[in-house]
């Protein structure tokens, strides 16, 4: 299994220091903007103030925005699951149909690995490598708060809202997975992750407004994202909830893994059926 | 099961969805033998051999290989088997030399790594440029080095001299035999009749789903269809040809007949003997022939 892990990792190391190192400048530069706005809070709060609740409510803006806290929500955090999303959801739909799509599963499983031990391989590679992004852009975080004179934030504080982003991105990446093990292509299935994560965002932003989209809400995975506001302590019953609905997506994916006829060459494989194409068909021939 | 069987399959049945892609496959290879495997696309070959691995789940059947169950002890199984995939693929920013150190590591590192570099430098392969910058042939290459690197007691190679050129054809079947007499089991679809005659002791020819013939090559090369060109000294003499046993005369032009030939050559040679031949050409019959040869019969049966 540490030979697969290694593998993958290596393997991810474009990807790694990709997203990691162009979110850490991110971060770090939001972090120096922090202190240019404090010496104009008073005309920015005002100005604020006369935005729509439902604008603010789509970048994170609370009551507070204005607070280390508001501001890392505002600026970063609230934004960020949708962008790095794309790498979570895109690596969850590769793991394992990537290389069988590719051709390259059928010759990895002759050799004497079990499936259980490549599977979990895998998939603590990739977690292993969205943990790895998080923390350099975390560690960019931290420069970024040393060189601030506003933000006076401890490395442990910072830390928090990237363990709720991760448990979040953990959460996606495992669903990615599960879907591409139950749809017929990784397109489709990063397709209806992104879906499910835009979306997911979108409802959320707006379920303070509307009580129906607040019941809907509580069935998605943002309700339970902390976003910047974890700095203030971890919600233990969101992070609980968003690893263990991820937990149960890769048990899930495992099961359905081990039953898995391995497909090369179309070998096997099929399609959601295309009812338009059926319809304009069948006109033609009558 | 017996000690000397290396493979065995009863009632072997595999769908997908409508498409019944094995319909009940009877085999039995033993152990220390290169036995081929023939057929047309499709009539499955590949779904065979994957089977065998525990790529895939058969729906209904048994299989035991090296007396060993693969749905049960896969990696038991393919810690003692080496594989070739029929369309290699492999991720194509690795070198060749990584990629084979990768594969090896899968294998708990049991590989002797000088065992893999004179494979290599046998198949005159470079370990250096990447994995999609190598030609087909090379890839092959990189295939045939994967499987036998480990040394395995058991070889299942699909299509194993598939792009590449005749020496290196030659090369690899050399090699075949070398690890079939170092006591290794081979077990290798072809589509090459010449190179199948060369090699293995035994063949199966699978259509549609269901191993219809197991025999030894010989038998079946000699049971096959040959054609010839006679050209004459004179205006041809087809119907001199046509009371031959076995010869069929398909058509004559000029002074040159064209025929067919079923089973051995000696009554036809026997009879050219009394005539002027200026020129007498044979095609080794063509997998398909020989298909078309065995399918004849059975409908006529």
């Amino acid at each position: 299994m540490t030979a697969v892990i290694l593998h993958m990792l290596r393997r991810s190391t474009g990807a790694i220091l990709g997203w990691g190192l162009s979110l850490a400048l991110l971060g770090f530069y939001l972090m120096q903007f922090y202190d240019t706005l404090a010496d104009q809070r008073a005309m920015i709060e005002q100005l604020i103030s006369q935005y729509p609740p439902e604008l603010m409510a789509f970048f994170g803006g609370g009551e507070n925005a204005f607070s280390p806290q508001g501001y890392l929500s505002m600026e970063f955090f609230s934004i960020i699951p949708v962008v790095i999303g794309i790498y979570a959801i895109l690596s969850g739909c590769s793991l394992l149909l990537g290389d069988e799509e590719a051709g390259i599963l059928d010759l990895l499983l002759a050799h004497p690995i079990s499936r259980s031990r490549f599977f979990l391989g895998r998939v603590a590679a990739i977690a292993t490598a969205l943990a790895v992004i998080l923390g350099i852009v975390w560690i960019a975080f931290i420069g970024g708060v040393a060189v601030s004179e506003e933000l006076n934030l401890s490395a442990l504080e910072l830390l928090r809202p990237f363990i709720a982003l991760f448990a979040l991105l953990f959460l996606f990446q495992s669903l990615s997975l599960f879907l591409s093990m139950i749809l017929p292509s990784r397109s489709m299935a990063a397709l209806v992750s992104g879906l499910l994560l835009v979306g997911s965002y979108f409802i959320n932003a707006l379920a303070g407004f509307d009580e129906t989209v607040k019941k809907v809400s509580a069935y998605l995975p943002m309700k339970y994202y902390q976003s910047g506001y974890a700095v203030d302590g971890l919600n233990s019953d969101w992070l609980l909830r968003l690893f263990g609905a991820g937990l149960f997506f890769v048990a899930l994916t495992w099961a359905l893994f081990l039953r898995r006829d391995i497909r090369v060459s179309g070998e096997g494989s099929w399609r959601l059926p295309a009812w338009p194409r059926l319809r304009v068909q069948g006109r033609k021939s009558t | 099961m017996e000690q000397n069987t290396a493979i065995l399959t009863e009632g072997l049945v595999k769908n997908y969805g409508p498409v019944k892609a094995l319909r009940g496959v009877n085999l039995e290879v033993r152990r220390g033998e290169i036995f081929g495997f023939l057929g047309p696309n499709g009539a499955g070959k590949t779904t065979t051999i994957r089977c065998l691995l525990d790529m895939i789940r058969p729906n209904g059947g048994t299989i035991r290989v090296l007396g060993l169950d693969p749905q049960r002890q896969s990696v038991q199984v393919r810690a003692r088997a080496g594989y070739l995939p029929g369309e290699l693929a492999f991720e194509g920013n690795m070198t060749v030399e990584a990629g084979l150190r990768y594969l090896a590591s899968l294998r708990g590192g049991k590989v002797d790594w000088g065992f893999a570099h004179t494979l290599a430098k046998r198949l005159e392969l470079d370990l250096k440029p990447q994995f999609k910058n190598l030609s087909k042939g090379n890839k092959q290459k990189f295939g045939l080095v994967q499987a036998l690197m480990h040394q395995p007691e058991l070889l299942l190679l699909d299509e194993p001299t598939a792009g590449l050129d005749p020496l290196m054809q030659r090369e690899v079947l050399k090699l075949l035999h070398e690890m079939n007499r170092a006591g290794a089991t081979i077990f290798f679809s072809s589509h090459i009749i010449s190179e199948v005659e060369q090699v293995a002791a035994r063949v199966g020819i699978i259509r549609q789903g269901l191993v219809v013939e197991i025999a030894e090559t010989q038998a079946l090369v000699k049971r096959a269809l040959r054609r010839a060109r006679v050209r004459f000294g004179k205006p041809a003499q087809a119907e001199s040809l046509e009371n031959v046993a076995g010869v069929k005369v398909l058509n004559t032009d000029g002074d040159t007949v064209h025929i067919q030939i079923e089973g051995e050559m000696d009554a036809l040679l026997k009879a050219l003997a009394k005539y002027t031949v200026c020129e007498f050409e044979t095609e080794r019959p063509s997998l398909e022939e020989i298909f078309l040869a065995y399918y004849a019969d059975k409908e006529a049966q």
